[in-house]
């Protein structure tokens, strides 16, 4: 009945498409076969145990001089107002409006030496979140973002789950360029913070059930018969296996389960913070848990602190960034996930150390600070220097390749494997960087 | 060494036996150029050798009669070594040929020349680069000219600046220049030039000699040549560039080692760092740039998909746009697919008019009309009907920005409709733009100043870039900053055009506020080469002057809509012709320039020809656009033409776009309400003035927000968020069950199985079922117990399917 060798050709992950097919079918004909089908998603990368990625996404450009890399000796117009306070770690100081993250330093490791070249922030973002440089600023991702790299070399860790999501929302550079939209997040496009919390279409409609989304779906198989190679855009890509894979999670509790972010206790809940950044980390949890490999959170748009900086940081953007985060780490040490989990958090650049007149900083590429917690990495420490005003790398500097090749190396991703765009250029994960080997 | 000198002396004495004499090509041999002059000596000069009609310069093999005189390298380079003459020696398989080499000026030569030998290779190296020394930053507190188009600034970045202590001719070795370039000291860009090359050595010298400028009066280029222009070459084969400097003094000089290269297509055509062309296993054609200085030339490789034919079969042209088509299938060996049938072409072009589907009644009448012409009349009526100045002023809002931000919910409607009324018109296209580039007044009786108002936050340089964007085809954001990478703009063209807006004024009340032309200047903003305030000049032309009671606005549209202006007519038919063929002649639609091509050049100048003739008719060329039969064919590939994704030989198919598609499955299921909220119940989301009305289909289905003036804005490729909302939404399952909708109409009228079936095909197709589909189709529902929802079920197979999906 079920035939597991597949005549048809057989995708580089092992397992054959035409079988893949059958089952999906099958499957939802009222048959479940979650055994194959993480078969198919551990073939990805063999032998590597399950990891995940959680990564905040600091969009605007976080101020690592009020945040990671306090200068409390520079001139005035470059230290501001904040002071370093001390942390759980001895000789590690972060800033005083980051409390909650100075009680569990140990659990944290602060690079301050990320740095790249580029002040805009399409480009910028683009670089941090794919590892090249691209050469044009457009809002679209000429480059794979690494949430969609990852989706490709991995997979979900569990079936009936998408690999890659965004919270809340589809972030504008996080989709997957020449690997296809087929790797483009899943986003809820909902805020976990609301009562009425639900991921749009992932429930049947009224007055369907499972068997007739079956019967319809054989029907579409039937009747559909547009050749796809009248394609030569492109705008076909995915459908087919967004068909297949989205109309399984619909009809597996898995999924629904995991986006539930109502099942998780009030008091858990209140620790993340009642904002969307602490219940979009607070769901991200659960959906790693569940299976999901890579979730990035848009951590709020407002890190972009052109004006009145310190007041926007104090007041608004630290006190949520530093309880959800907290909290986030916490909770995965908590649960025994510091090994399987890796939290990161950056931006796309850091803030001009000089403050400008309307008490506000402005893009700065030459240093950043990036925040990893978890992933089975060294914990407790701060790595790199900057110089006096914070303005570049002194020491052990790293780059956005540098940067993400940590995240892959703790997903056992190899980033040097080669991908092919539409030109069939050979173009590997990264092109440039190692991981940080203090971390390892 | 030993065995190359004994070639040579073989190849030599071969030469002389042939006794062939004052020629200078032996066998099938051709050599360009024919005679080689070396003035300096830094010259070089590259040869091109063909033979058998390839090109063969990477095969043959060099050799020079006196290496004391000058040098040859395997692919064909010569370089002057001591002052004198010889020749070069070439063999390609049996052929052989020789070209006479002099050299002068190497003995009492000039010295090395900044702009001439060291700015080039700050370019071959990267140094200058955008992501490095060449952005508008710099890179750790040095800066260069972006791709070195700016000599002088260069020469002060690395000569003067920093106290010189970039350069140091007491050891010229110890320049932070060199130490950092080859990697002895930390540098963020790496090594880049190795210590025992030709040009670390040429740059030593230059620091030896105290790292001169070059003189002010020195020649400076003006124009880049490359050949050969253009070659037809076939899949894997090579074809090695030359490219040469024209100077102010008429001198020319070899820059092919100098040039930088890239392949605007490079899944068709490949090139290495010295000019040397590959095509690949994929026909079509590329265009190969050559950069120079700040200059570029383009090299055209087409790779055809067969032998060039003698006709085209089964192709009888309808006009002009056919010819030109057909004379491009002919050099290219392609052969098109069929026409669509009738049924087809009904529902691609009701889209592409009127951005909706064939109602059903619509389509039994056309596929029952007998006459030969009632193609060329459907188009006729569907461009006098309402619904094509409704959807053409969807799509023109959305590039003109047209939103309700900012206070402009009522001066959005007023846009709208006077962007549909001047459609509906067909009021000339030059007055539609004037009515915008130069709107001035109240939002009520000038609209058209919405435009402005969404770009208030950076009105000068918003308004410069979307004009030139949108009206002339020429992204010139670039060089607001700097020279245009890929093209002959500079700052100065940027500013030039800027100057026409620099007494744009605006009072300080309302929402949008009234806008004038003022008397005198309303911008702080500054061109950073003058410190003035910009002044106008025309893109490639003069620079006019203006009385204060002049609004330069309306001279630039003036301009614009000379019949000899080589952008505005261009851009809008190439628009055009993106929107009706699904990729432009010029591919992006608002981006023409020298380094991208268009895939019939012909048929580009025709089209504009003939739309600046009929003085800016939209609705002629668009008629004759649609008129074709190159917008007839069949998107159904054939193996002549399955790789052709540039020269139309089969209609490009492609998913319809977030609003059409939403009014689709509204017409489809007979829920013809959009529900949108603030507008009248009918509207349709292609009727919506601005992007401001919530709606979570148009979201998923990327909707443009409107923040840009480029068509790119849109997307391809499917989500899962679009299949989750076809396939498993309230949403739509909601509009299949409509209880007022088209499938309870029909089941109220107890209509039979077949009407039904056969009236889904005809709303969602346009076409009636084939014989299989209805006996699937109704063994299907015959099945099924609940016979309401057997057809709820067909009905949602047609939404999903892929027919349904597409413009095909």
């Amino acid at each position: 009945m079920l035939d597991f060798v597949g005549r048809g050709h057989r995708t580089c992950d092992g397992v054959s498409r035409r079988t893949f097919l059958k089952v999906g079918s099958l499957a939802l004909g009222g048959l479940s076969l979650p055994g194959l089908l993480r078969l198919r998603a551990q073939t990805k990368e063999k032998g590597t145990p399950r990891r995940s990625v959680i990564l905040l996404w600091l969009a605007g450009g976080p101020s690592h001089i009020d945040m990671y890399d306090l200068k409390p000796n520079a001139p005035i117009e470059v230290r501001g107002e904040f002071k370093p306070v001390r942390t759980n770690v001895p000789g590690i100081q972060i800033s005083e409006h980051l409390p909650r993250q100075a009680r569990i330093l140990d659990r944290l490791a602060v690079v301050r030496s990320a740095y790249h070249t580029n002040a805009g922030h399409g480009m910028g973002s683009q670089w941090m979140l794919t590892g090249y440089q691209p050469t044009i600023e457009v809002n679209d991702n000429i480059y794979p973002s690494c949430g969609s790299v990852v989706a490709k070399r991995k997979g979900a860790n569990e079936p009936g789950l998408p690999a890659y999501v965004n919270l809340p929302h589809a972030l504008n550079l996080g989709k997957a360029a020449y690997l296809g939209a087929s790797y483009n997040p899943f986003a809820p496009d909902h805020d976990p913070n609301l009562d009425n919390f639900q991921v749009r279409n992932l429930r049947l409609p009224g007055q369907i059930d499972a068997k007739r989304l079956g019967r319809r779906r054989e029907l579409l198989g039937e009747l559909d018969k547009l050749r796809r190679d009248i394609d030569t855009r492109g705008d076909l890509e995915g459908l087919d296996t967004f068909y297949r894979d989205g109309l399984e999670m619909v009809t597996n509790r898995r999924a629904q389960k995991a986006f539930d972010i109502h099942k998780e206790s009030p008091k858990l809940r209140d620790q993340y913070g009642r904002h969307v950044l602490g219940q979009c980390c607070l769901l991200a949890r659960r959906l790693v848990e569940a299976g999901v490999t890579f979730v990035t959170i848009q951590a709020g748009g407002g890190w972009d602190t052109h004006t009145v900086n310190f007041q926007q940081l104090k007041n608004i953007l630290l006190p949520k960034y530093d309880q959800a985060l907290t909290a986030l780490v916490s909770d995965l040490f908590d649960r025994g996930l510091q090994d399987e989990v890796l939290v990161m958090t950056m931006g796309e650049f850091g803030r001009t150390p000089r403050i400008n007149p309307q008490a506000g900083r402005d893009h700065w590429p030459g240093a950043m600070s990036i925040v990893y917690a978890g992933g089975g990495l060294k914990m407790g420490q701060v790595i790199g220097t900057t110089n006096a005003n914070a303005e570049y790398p002194t020491s052990k500097p790293a780059t956005p390749g540098c940067v993400l090749s940590t995240m892959y190396h703790v997903l056992g991703i190899d980033w040097k494997h080669v991908f092919h765009d539409q030109a069939n250029r050979p173009l590997p994960i990264l092109n440039e960087g190692e991981p940080i080997k203090e971390l390892i | 060494m030993r065995n190359a000198s004994r070639w040579r002396a073989r190849l030599f004495s071969a030469l002389i036996l042939c006794a062939c004499g004052a020629v200078a090509t032996a066998g099938e041999l051709s050599v360009l150029p024919r005679k080689v002059e070396l003035t300096d000596a830094y010259a070089g000069r590259q040869l091109l050798v063909s033979g058998g009609g390839q090109d063969r310069t990477r095969a043959a093999r060099y050799a020079s009669a006196d290496p004391n005189v000058a040098r040859v390298d395997e692919y064909g380079y010569v370089t002057a070594v001591g002052d004198g003459s010889t020749r070069i020696l070439i063999r390609s398989g049996h052929d052989t040929a020789s070209v006479e080499v002099t050299v002068r000026g190497c003995r009492q030569g000039r010295a090395v020349d900044f702009k001439t030998e060291i700015v080039p290779l700050l370019s071959k190296f990267g140094c200058n680069a955008g992501g490095c020394h060449g952005k508008a930053s710099g890179q750790n507190g040095f800066k260069l000219s972006l791709f070195g188009f700016d000599a002088a600034f260069d020469h002060e970045a690395i000569a003067r600046e920093a106290r010189g202590r970039r350069i140091f001719p007491a050891a010229p070795a110890q320049s932070l220049l060199l130490i950092k370039a080859t990697g002895r000291v930390p540098h963020g860009g790496g090594k880049r030039l190795a210590e025992d090359g030709e040009e670390y050595k040429l740059i030593r010298r230059w620091i030896e000699a105290g790292a001169p400028a070059s003189s002010p009066g020195a020649a400076h280029v003006v124009r880049l040549h490359v050949s050969p222009a253009d070659a037809i070459l076939q899949r894997g084969q090579e074809q090695q560039l030359a490219v040469l400097a024209e100077y102010s003094d008429g001198s020319r000089r070899d820059v092919t080692r100098q040039a930088e290269y890239f392949s605007n297509l490079d899944v068709v055509a490949l090139v290495d760092r010295d000019g040397l062309v590959a095509t690949t296993q994929q026909s079509g054609e590329a265009a190969i740039m050559a950069r120079y200085l700040g200059h570029v030339a383009v090299f055209r490789a087409i790779s055809p998909h067969g032998k060039p034919l003698e006709r085209i079969a089964d192709f009888t042209p309808n006009n002009y746009v056919d010819e030109r088509a057909v004379e491009k299938w002919k050099k290219l060996g392609l052969k098109p697919s069929p026409l669509a049938d009738d049924a087809t072409f009904l529902r691609r072009v009701t889209i592409d008019l009127c951005g909706r589907l064939p109602t059903v009644d619509e389509a039994r009448a056309f596929l029952a009309d007998p006459r030969a012409d009632r193609r060329a009349r459907l188009i006729d009526r569907l461009l006098d009907s309402a619904d094509y100045p409704a959807y053409f002023a969807m799509r023109w809002g959305t590039i003109l920005r047209n939103s309700n931000l900012a206070g402009s919910e009522r001066a959005a409607y007023a846009f709208h409709n006077w962007i549909k009324d001047m459609i509906a018109r067909n009021r000339p296209y030059d007055e539609f733009v004037r009515g915008i580039v130069a709107a001035a007044g109240e939002w009520q009786d000038a609209p058209a100043i919405n435009w402005y108002w969404q770009m208030r936050d950076d009105p000068l340089h918003q308004v410069t870039a979307d004009t030139a964007q949108v009206f002339l085809g020429v992204r010139l954001q670039c060089a607001r900053c700097h020279h245009h990478p890929y093209e002959r703009w500079s700052q100065d063209d940027y500013y030039g055009l800027a100057g026409f807006f620099t007494r744009l004024g605006r009072k300080s009340f309302g929402e949008p506020p009234p806008y004038f032309a003022s008397s005198s200047v309303t911008t702080g903003e500054r061109n950073p080469l003058t410190g003035k305030t910009p002044e106008p000049k025309y893109l490639d032309g003069p620079a006019p002057t203006f009385t204060p009671e002049d609004d330069p606005r309306h001279a630039l549209v003036d301009w614009m809509a000379k019949p000899e202006n080589p952008f505005f007519a261009r851009v809008l038919v190439n628009r055009l012709w993106g929107h009706f063929l699904g990729r432009g002649l010029s591919h992006e639609v608002d981006d023409l320039r020298d380094s991208n091509p268009p895939a019939n050049p012909e048929l580009l100048d025709a089209l504009a020809k003939d739309f600046v003739k009929h003085k800016f008719d939209v609705k002629h060329v668009i008629r004759t656009i649609v008129n074709s039969q190159v917008y007839q064919l069949s998107s159904v590939p054939t193996p002549a033409n399955k790789d052709d994704r540039q020269n139309f030989a089969r209609f490009y198919a492609r998913r319809l776009i977030a609003e059409v598609l939403f009014d689709a499955v509204n017409q489809a299921t007979g829920t013809r309400a959009g529900g949108f909220g603030g507008v009248s119940g009918s509207a349709r989301a292609v009727d919506l003035p601005h992007e401001g009305f919530y709606s979570y289909f148009l979201d998923t289905f990327d909707r443009p927000r409107r923040v840009t003036g480029c068509e790119c804005e849109r997307s391809s490729g499917a989500t899962l968020a679009q299949v989750l909302l076809l396939a498993n939404s309230d949403e739509v399952e909601g509009r299949i069950r409509y209880h007022e909708g088209r499938l309870a109409r029909l089941l109220k009228e107890k209509k039979s199985t077949k009407e039904i079936i056969v009236e889904l095909y005809l709303a969602a197709y346009a076409r009636l079922p084939s014989k299989a589909e209805r006996e699937k189709t109704t063994a299907y529902v015959e099945r099924q117990q609940d016979r309401s929802q057997a057809f709820e079920d067909l009905l949602w197979v047609i939404l999903n399917s892929k027919e349904f999906l597409f413009n095909h």
